[in-house]
């Protein structure tokens, strides 16, 4: 009889059935007010002869006598079964505190042939939880974009999920699902938390799976509860630019390359157009198949400073128009002025040997006023001069003193950071150190790093090589003297004046630029302490303002599209950021995330929540009441007109 | 102008003197036409001893010598009676149901004046016109004599205004009643509601068989005609005092209006049948509209 049992409905509040002892008062005043009106006639003659015509023609006679009754009877069984609450018990586990995490990503916005975006499909099957919402059930929304926001409390109201929901948009970064799952873990504290469903297009970060060579998400958090995934699926073809850098070939040209990707469902075509400053640097036509992806060159003059505009023209449907534009500034070329004093003859004698860069001060002792690119310096006095990259040697910082001293003993290096910038490639093993950078008592690395200092290399007692960022800038401290060492006599040594060189060429923006992606607009150096006006891509504006650095920075870019800074009308700047993220282009989705210790399965049935009857009872029983009243009040039948 | 003047200058309060005076000039106009021992104005459609020549006929055996026309003999040495048309007086028997059931919405008022001006009509025409107020008890009921001519207005008008409704006597038990105290044919004019829980045909079979010609006006009160009640009732006979519980009475107007429409047929059939008159009328109608229109229109009157 279990089949019988899915069709009775389950009633959440069935102390409502107290109602229908209402039936008995109706049935007790119904036969007291039948006391009938007296009306005298002429005659019952024909009266007489209707009642006995009417008791053989119409055996119903009295059910429809008592048809007001009845219908009474009905509309207050209703009305009670509608306050009992009865509902249709669904698949889902029925639970108390349930997030709902909702991807915002940008491939969230990808849209089908319909025109419908994933998530107006996910925003429809979570409006359809928020319908069946039973009363003892509450629900918050978190969307998760690039970071996870919390769209509502925990609330059982109807109009506020829907609301919350009714505003949700897509936002132009990848998903960060581990800041959605943290937040929930977050809530799970205050309250008793089983299940965290997820809606999703499962287009996350993905890796190949060693075993199976499979795409699959792997995500860094242990799981304090369960996670439904809900896959939304993919609506199509797609084309985007997922990279524009730019890359000094010459004093003269950037090298700009365009990295062009298509989704992995079909072939996809487009025209790709570059602009430096409104006009055209070139166009190119180019069809991708299914998953390919296209690098695409152009020249651009670095003679004058170039605001670049790639744009994509796809052919036919496109699901994700977000990644069809991107925007690069290219700054003007020029050589890289760097401070060397001359007696670092070793530093001088490495800097001079490379192309494209002036060293002062020069020979006849004269330097340059502006900033530097790259300072390199054993005076502590020069610690104050500005410049973008800036490298110590043999100097100890004034707040280091106290933590670390330098002695003449040997020193030797234990180990360092191979993937630091200025250390790749720079093999620091069996190098002779002849000042040893102690520790003083009880002094830990923790104790350096709450200073803002990195150690890039030990030493046997203490750190050796040390960076810290200062704004945009970044200052490394060789707390040894390279000339009382043999690093100079070391391949190592140009290899690491160059990683230097390098590393200051590119915050100058003079070798290498990367073309900003959403996410947050890249740190402007701009006027010290200054409000500025930022015009989002939207139209909308913001007032921001420059720390004492003169850095305006943490400006969130959650839309692609160009972000204007000005000073009072007057435009100082604009930045134009892209998605230029491929997984999000791809539109590729796995149907697994892993978490630390468990998968989780993408389901493919879709959950049927429970259904409140309620309130087709109540509108059943307000059809009744309408009945009644027509019924009451409607001309007898059968007069001729 | 007040009422007291307006009674002054009336000769009765039943009628309208313009109705009256046109009832006066007005005369019943009979299906078949019927001789009586006295005579009278009225023509008789069967041969009488007139000097009114009306047509000639071929001689039968056992007819009256004395009519052939022996000018025609001596031509055509053919026997042919000579007719003549015989003005003899007519019965006009006025069965008024006072009943308690015509006591509702003006019934009883209208078929006063419907039996005032047939009445008046017949009187005027030197018919024998009697009244017979029916229902209103069994034995002897109250009548109005058989007189005629325009002396006996008075004394007709007079029976008529001092008539009350009353009573409980279906109209059917009134008729046998009738015909104990009637003598003479012509036409039996019954104005009643005919809302009687009897058969009328036994009644009309007497009043044929008697030689009058029936005339049957029913007379409804609007209410009785279209009915507009509704939910659960107690009907209250008038009469009899005996109660009807009815549910749902508007559900049962329909039914209502076919069993009402059906006695209506029925008597017009009953009527007919015995080479009658029937019509059903409401208590609202104006009295002119239902003299002079409808009732002249059936040739009823002329």
């Amino acid at each position: 009889m279990s089949w019988l049992s899915s069709f009775i409905p389950s009633f959440f509040n069935p102390i409502g059935a107290a109602l229908f002892a209402l039936l008995i008062p109706i049935i007790i005043f119904y036969f007291l007010k039948l006391r009938r009106t007296r009306v005298e006639i002429s005659s019952l003659a024909l009266w007489q002869q209707v009642i006995n015509d009417q008791r053989v023609n119409a055996p119903f006679q009295k059910f429809k006598r008592n048809f007001l009754l009845f219908l009474q009877l009905l509309l207050l069984c209703l009305v009670a079964l509608a306050a009992m609450q009865p509902y249709w018990k669904g698949n889902a586990e029925q639970l108390t505190y349930l997030p709902i995490l909702i991807d915002v990503s940008a491939s969230m916005g990808s849209v089908d042939q319909e025109g419908d975006t994933r998530l107006d499909l996910a925003k429809a099957e979570i409006l359809q939880i928020v319908d069946g919402l039973l009363p003892d059930q509450k629900l918050t929304l978190i969307a998760v974009g690039a970071s996870a926001r919390r769209l509502t409390e925990f609330t059982d109201n109807k109009q506020v999920l829907k609301n919350a929901l009714a505003k949700l948009k897509v936002q132009d970064v990848p998903s960060n699902v581990v800041d959605g799952l943290r937040l929930a873990q977050a809530l799970s504290r205050t309250q008793e938390i089983k299940t965290v469903r997820f809606y999703s297009d499962g287009n996350l970060p993905t890796k190949p799976n060693p075993a199976t060579g499979k795409l699959m998400a792997e995500v860094d958090f242990d799981l304090p509860f369960s996670v439904d995934f809900f896959q939304i699926d993919s609506p199509g073809n797609n084309i985007g630019i997922t990279a524009l850098n730019a890359r000094r070939a010459t004093p003269e040209a950037w090298d700009v390359f365009l990295r062009v990707e298509g989704a992995g469902s079909g072939s996809t075509e487009s025209k790709v157009i570059l602009k430096a400053n409104g006009e055209l640097v070139g166009d190119e036509q180019i069809v991708l198949g299914p998953g390919e992806a296209q690098r695409i060159i152009f020249k651009v003059d670095a003679q004058s400073a170039q605001y670049l505009e790639a744009t994509l023209e796809p052919v036919g449907h496109d699901a994700l128009q977000v990644d069809n534009q991107t925007w690069l500034n290219l700054p003007k070329g020029r050589d890289v002025d760097v401070f060397c004093p001359g007696e670092l003859t070793t530093f001088r004698h490495a800097l001079e040997a490379l192309e494209g860069v002036d060293v002062f001060p020069l020979t006849d002792g004269s330097e340059n006023a502006v900033d530097y690119d790259l300072l390199i310096s054993d005076k502590s006095g020069d610690l104050g001069k500005p410049a973008g990259v800036s490298v110590f040697i043999g100097v100890v910082p004034e707040d280091l003193k106290t933590l670390v001293r330098i002695e003449d003993e040997s020193a030797e290096v234990v180990d360092w950071q191979r993937d630091a910038q200025i250390l790749q490639h720079v093999q620091l093993k069996d190098v002779v150190i002849s000042e040893l950078p102690i520790k003083n008592e009880g002094v830990e690395d923790i104790h350096i790093e709450e200073l803002g200092y990195k150690i890039l290399a030990h030493g046997n007692r203490g750190p050796l090589i040390l960076s810290q960022r200062d704004g945009i800038r970044i200052k490394y401290y060789l707390l040894f003297h390279t000339d009382r060492s043999t690093l100079p006599y070391r391949v190592g040594f140009p290899v690491l004046v160059a990683n230097i060189m390098t590393e200051a060429m590119q915050r100058a923006s003079l070798t290498e630029l990367r073309a900003p992606s959403t996410g947050v607009l890249p740190a402007m150096e701009l006027a010290k302490e200054k409000t500025y006006r930022v015009t989002l891509p939207d139209g909308k504006h913001e007032r921001r303002s420059t720390n004492e650095k003169g850095l305006l920075k943490g400006i969130s870019a959650t839309m692609a599209g160009e972000y204007e800074i000005r000073d009072g009308g007057e435009l100082v700047t604009k930045v134009g950021v892209g998605l230029l993220n491929a997984t999000e282009t791809r539109l590729e989705t796995v149907e697994t995330i892993t978490f630390n210790e468990l998968s989780v399965e993408a389901e493919r049935e879709r959950l049927l929540t429970d259904k409140p009857l309620w309130t087709w009872f109540a509108a059943f029983a307000f059809v009744i009441l309408l009945v009644e009243w027509w019924y009451f009040q409607k001309k007898p039948t059968g007069i001729p007109d | 102008m007040n009422n007291m003047s307006i009674a002054a200058s009336q000769f009765t309060t039943l009628l309208p003197n313009d109705v009256l005076a046109r009832s006066e000039r007005m005369r019943l106009n009979p299906m078949r036409r019927r001789t009586n021992r006295m005579r009278g104005e009225h023509m008789s459609g069967k041969g009488g001893t007139s000097i009114e020549f009306s047509d000639y006929r071929e001689y039968v055996a056992g007819d009256d010598i004395r009519y052939v026309d022996w000018n025609i003999f001596s031509r055509l040495n053919q026997p042919y009676l000579k007719l003549y048309a015989h003005e003899e007086e007519m019965h006009v028997a006025i069965l008024l149901d006072s009943s308690a059931s015509m006591e509702f919405e003006g019934k009883f008022d209208l078929a006063r004046q419907v039996a005032a001006s047939l009445g008046v009509m017949g009187l005027m025409n030197v018919e024998r016109v009697s009244v017979y107020t029916c229902g209103q008890g069994r034995g002897r009921m109250p009548f109005l004599k058989p007189c005629s001519g325009r002396s006996s207005l008075k004394r007709f008008f007079q029976f008529l205004e001092q008539t009350e409704v009353g009573g409980s006597i279906p109209i059917e038990e009134s008729i046998e009643q009738v015909l104990k105290q009637h003598s003479g044919k012509g036409i039996a004019i019954v104005i009643s509601d005919f809302l009687t829980f009897g058969d009328v045909s036994r009644g009309f079979n007497l009043l044929h068989g008697a030689g009058l010609e029936i005339y049957g006006v029913q007379v409804l009160g609007p209410t009785e005609l279209n009915p507009e009640l509704a939910g659960d009732m107690r009907f209250v006979d008038a009469e009899s005092n005996a109660t009807l519980d009815v549910s749902s009475v508007g559900e049962l107007l329909g039914l209502y209006h076919q069993h009402r429409q059906a006695l209506e047929d029925y008597l017009g059939s009953q009527c007919r049948k015995r080479s009658g008159r029937f019509i059903a009328t409401s208590s609202e109608i104006p009295l002119k509209e239902l003299l002079f229109d409808r009732l002249l229109r059936n040739g009823w009157i002329r």
